[in-house]
């Protein structure tokens, strides 16, 4: 969808950027990432032409941009910004339709467009539609700043530091609503960080960079298991092994719970429980209530008066959750492994600890075995 | 940065030494404006000497502007004081309203209730040049951040002592502004003051207007426009000077 | 304080005064010469006094506007019908003229008015009846109060038909100064923003400008302007002379360009970089930003240059008579010429009322064309 070729961008006698190349998938995340200066945000800007290229090639879809009028091209690739850059003097729904009148949209088409925008970022049409950019918070600046990229549905996104402007709670709100957008629209998407949690929570593909130079470009699970050398090494840091949690979903690694109902006898809540220590007490229609320690079960008693309680929505995780939130509930609370429900508190299943570290260990031999020194 | 101050500084002075020789050149404007105006029996105004027009013009402009500053800034410090507050919006609204007014129509104004003449002039300019100092001195020192005053105060400073050396220094260069725009206006308006017979500058342009005669003119403008281009030039100074020790200091 | 102020102007100075025609000084008379309407002043004057010290802020602010418009009611009458008693069985040339009393009175009035104003922001109706009513009363003193017998009155009588030329020519010169400051500021303002040199250059002739008093100005203008009317026949045909409209004209709109020039390249320069950034990369021309982003962004403060220019024009209009143009500035050095008060305050009223609504028309047009969602 997006390819660079031995792209080259010079200020002077300063390489911002190092004959790049690199190619992005139709409907692939691509986050550029380095430390300040490393040319990210140049090549980032080449590709809508704000910065024109010193040398080199880069194509969006087929076409060479280069041949095609700057302002064209900026219309078909949506563009958000860390100082978002909103408006002042025009209100949300007119920042949004921007680029559709632009197009020359008609008026209904784009009061439609706004409305399903506002929707789909989280916020109610109703009640932002006519505001104003200074009315709005850091987070809803920025999540209008992202309906109105997305405004005359370009098949590609460029987002520079789009979040990095943002509290570090509200951030990863944004994130987690970046990443279910994502999943819905299945845009191209290059992404500039600097923030590599950031980055290996986003990304089909990262892209690392230094001094203009790509350093590696590969999905984040083969750079986090092998740094292709040790500015990467380094820059991913040494917590990699937890690093690695963030791209795997508690719904790949969970597995079916042992259940009891509340009201079970107390004969067959022996034989059920029998292959392990703790059960997971629930309602027939499966909503979950506690959990009970079946050796400390005294004969004769029922499930829900042995039980010990449990708060559902803070003592469990949910299937889309990352599997580092499950270790750091698991050890807030203390436990070993942890429920996982969906909204309606309905027990879908566990993650044990021993399974989170088996994907914290998964690529270690590999990564003890790297160089340490970089090659050029 | 200093250095290019004192650059700065030198240039003003020496302008003022070559405008003051120059205006005292009397034979020099003769030669010039004979040369520019040959049909011309007269060049210069007989009725005074260059050197005294341009010294009536300053003595209109330095006592109004001395009187000015030194009523208008305790003024402005005065109603941004606790014990001034009240007078504060009166103040403010009579200087926004007074701005407004043409100076030339407030100098007009002045003759009927003052009279004509030198002094009644000057007290023209004095009230309309209090006008941008007195807002001049309120924002400047209104400018002043609010965290630096408590800080101030936190650190057991009297009132006294934080208005010389807090909220002065800090406001200097906006209180300055102030009292440049007020000479410069000065400048302009002590002009006209010859139209109601006080000397100046002003007399040889109205009176070369009025007989037709374009040498008097310029005998009168092009002192009048150097004359006021210095006075900005050095208040320009005396800014940049007080700027830099706020940087300095800040 | 306020009342203060017009306590003095009721005792201590003369109110009229009485004068053999209208050149030489008059005989001073006090205020009791208005027989009832005397009474009526004083009223409102200790009204004024009680102001300060009412019991409640809304009270105080009734009691202030009450005799502050009040007094400029009755003031008119006061003087209306104590010129009718001084003229009975005098001469025609005979003239009753305001002494500084009245002056001092309307001043303590001005000052009543502006300490109430704080608490008296009321709405537009509760603000604007007061002073319909004390125009309507001024108006009607005219017509049966004797105020038209006040010699200002009877000047202007002498003075009606060249005045209102005089006025238009007046609002003619500083409109077209204006006018031409706009047509030639907003382009150089603009440029200004877009390159450095010009930047500099433009904005530091235009200071030096600005700082050259206005009749050395006009005297530098008359003598090329002279030449080069006697040298290219062509120019004086369409008017521009040594003598007349012209220098007077050029003198104006060089005075108007600082202010606009200024005013557009801050406000151009203030619009934040980010909504430029995004403008560009959403692909707007930059035709395209500078109508629909720049300019609206800029606007408010262009309007506040107009306005200091507009309020600048009108009084500098004044001195392009001594250049020859007709204006209000013919009455007020011909006054001034004459020594005759009246003539001097019928060319200097008029300016300082056409200053006064210039700056409020266009401070309202400010604040109606700044963009609702940037309003403070």
């Amino acid at each position: 969808m997006i390819r660079l070729e031995d792209v080259t961008r010079r200020y002077g006698d300063k390489t911002a950027v190092d004959s790049l190349s690199l190619e992005v998938a139709e409907g692939e995340v691509c986050v550029l990432i380095g430390p300040s200066g490393c040319g990210k945000t140049t090549t980032l800007r080449m590709i809508n032409r704000l910065i024109e290229p010193t040398s080199g090639h880069i194509f969006v879809g087929d076409r060479d941009i280069l041949s095609m009028p700057a302002e064209e091209l900026r219309r078909g690739l949506g563009y958000v910004i860390q100082s978002i850059g909103l408006f002042p003097h025009l209100d949300v729904a007119a920042n949004i339709c921007v680029v559709p009148r632009l197009l020359g949209w008609e008026k209904q088409r784009m009061a439609e467009r706004v409305d399903e925008l506002l929707a789909l970022v989280g916020l109610d049409p109703a009640a932002y539609r006519h505001k104003y950019p200074r009315q709005l918070s850091g987070g809803e600046a920025q999540r209008v700043g992202v309906a109105r990229a997305l405004a005359a549905d370009p098949p590609v996104l460029l987002m520079d530091e789009p979040f990095g402007a943002v509290d570090p709670l509200n951030r990863e709100r944004l994130q987690a609503e970046f990443a279910r957008i994502q999943r819905e629209l299945k845009k191209t998407v290059i992404f500039v960080t600097h923030d590599i949690d950031e980055a290996i929570r986003l990304a089909d593909k990262v892209a690392i960079m230094r001094d203009g130079k790509l350093q590696q470009f590969n999905t984040p699970e083969e750079v986090l298991n092998h740094p292709a050398n040790k500015f990467v090494h380094d820059f991913v840091g040494a917590d990699r092994a937890l690093k690695r949690l963030v791209r795997v979903r508690v719904a790949d690694v969970m597995r079916s719970p042992v259940t009891v109902l509340a009201d079970a006898d107390p004969i067959s809540l022996q034989e059920a429980a029998g292959r392990r220590r703790f059960a997971y007490v629930v309602q027939p229609d499966g909503r979950l209530l506690g959990w009970l320690d079946t050796r400390s079960l005294a004969e004769g008693t029922r499930p829900a008066a042995a039980m010990t309680q449990m708060d559902v929505a803070e003592a469990s995780v949910r299937p889309d959750d990352s599997l580092r939130d499950a270790l750091s509930r698991m050890l807030g609370l203390g436990f070993r492994s942890i429920a996982v429900t969906d909204k309606n508190d309905v027990l879908l299943g566990e993650v044990t600890f021993a399974a989170v570290e088996d994907v914290m260990t998964e690529g270690d031999e590999h990564v003890s075995n790297q160089p340490t020194e970089a090659p050029e | 940065m200093k250095e290019r101050r004192s650059i700065g500084v030198a240039t003003v002075v020496v302008a003022a030494l070559a405008f003051s020789w120059l205006v005292s050149a009397q034979g020099l404007w003769q030669s010039f404006l004979r040369a520019l105006f040959p049909a011309q029996p007269v060049v210069l105004m007989p009725r005074d000497t260059l050197a005294a027009f341009v010294l009536q013009h300053l003595a209109l402009v330095g006592i109004s502007s001395a009187l000015t500053i030194a009523v208008g800034i305790p003024l402005g410090i005065f109603v941004t004081r606790r014990s001034g507050r009240e007078f504060r919006g009166l103040v403010v609204a009579a200087t926004d309203l007074g701005q407004t007014f043409p100076p030339v129509a407030v100098l007009a104004l002045a003759m009927p209730v003052l009279g004509f003449g030198f002094w009644p002039t000057v007290m023209a300019l004095f009230i309309y040049g209090m006008f941008p100092v007195v807002s001049g001195a309120i924002s400047g020192i209104e400018s002043v951040p609010k965290a630096v005053l408590e800080a101030a105060e936190g650190m057991g400073m009297s009132p006294w002592q934080v208005l010389l050396r807090v909220e002065l220094p800090l406001a200097a260069r906006v209180i300055l502004s102030g009292v440049r725009t007020s000479v410069a206006i000065n400048i302009g308006t002590a002009t006209v003051g010859a139209a109601i017979g006080t000397g100046g500058l002003g007399v040889p342009i109205i009176g070369g207007l009025a007989v037709q005669n374009m040498a008097y003119v310029l005998e009168g403008a092009i002192p009048a426009a150097l004359l006021a281009v210095l006075a900005d030039a050095a208040l320009a100074q005396v800014e940049a000077a007080v700027t830099v020790q706020e940087a300095a200091a800040g | 304080m306020g009342a203060l102020v017009a306590l003095a102007g009721v005792t201590v100075l003369p109110f009229l005064e009485l004068r053999a025609n209208r050149l030489v000084p008059g005989v001073a008379y006090p205020m009791m010469a208005a027989g009832s309407w005397a009474y009526l002043v004083w009223l409102l004057v200790a009204v004024g006094f009680l102001s300060a010290v009412l019991p409640t802020a809304k009270v105080r602010a009734a009691a202030s506007t009450a005799s502050g418009y009040g007094l400029i009611a009755a003031t008119a009458w006061a003087v209306g019908a104590a010129t009718r008693s001084l003229l009975v069985s005098q001469q025609p040339a005979m003239r009753v003229s305001l002494g500084a009393g009245v002056w001092v009175l309307l001043a303590g009035t001005a000052i009543l008015g502006f300490s109430g104003g704080e608490e008296r922001a009321g709405t537009l109706l509760r603000r604007t009846v007061p002073i319909v009513l004390a125009v309507a009363a001024v108006a009607a003193a005219f017509v049966w109060g004797g105020l038209d017998r006040i010699s200002l009155a009877r000047e202007f009588e002498v003075r009606a038909s060249s005045f209102w030329s005089l006025l238009g020519g007046h609002l003619a010169m500083s409109g077209s100064g204006l006018g031409l400051g706009l047509l030639f500021g907003v382009p150089l303002g603009l440029w200004a923003t877009r390159n450095r040199g010009v930047r500099s250059v433009v904005l530091g002739v235009t200071g030096v400008i600005q700082t050259v008093p206005s009749l050395a100005l006009l005297g530098l203008l008359i003598a090329p302007l002279a030449a080069l009317s006697r040298a290219v026949p062509v120019l004086r045909a369409i008017g521009v002379q040594g003598i007349g409209n012209a220098p007077g004209l050029i003198a104006l709109t060089l005075y108007a360009l600082l202010p606009i020039v200024r005013n557009t390249y801050v406000g151009l320069s203030e619009v934040d970089p980010a909504v430029i950034d995004a403008g560009r990369g959403m692909g707007m021309s930059s035709w395209q930003l500078l109508w629909r982003v720049e300019f609206p962004l800029a606007l408010p403060l262009i309007v506040e240059g107009v306005r200091t220019a507009s309020v600048l024009l009108i009084g500098i209009a004044t001195l392009t008579v001594f250049a020859g143009a007709r204006n209000l500035g013919n009455l007020i050095f011909e006054g001034l010429g004459q020594f005759a008060p009246d003539l001097i305050l019928l060319g200097a009223l008029p300016v300082i009322a056409l200053a006064v609504i210039a700056d409020v028309a266009l401070s309202a047009l400010g604040r109606a064309l700044t963009p609702e969602g940037v309003r403070a």
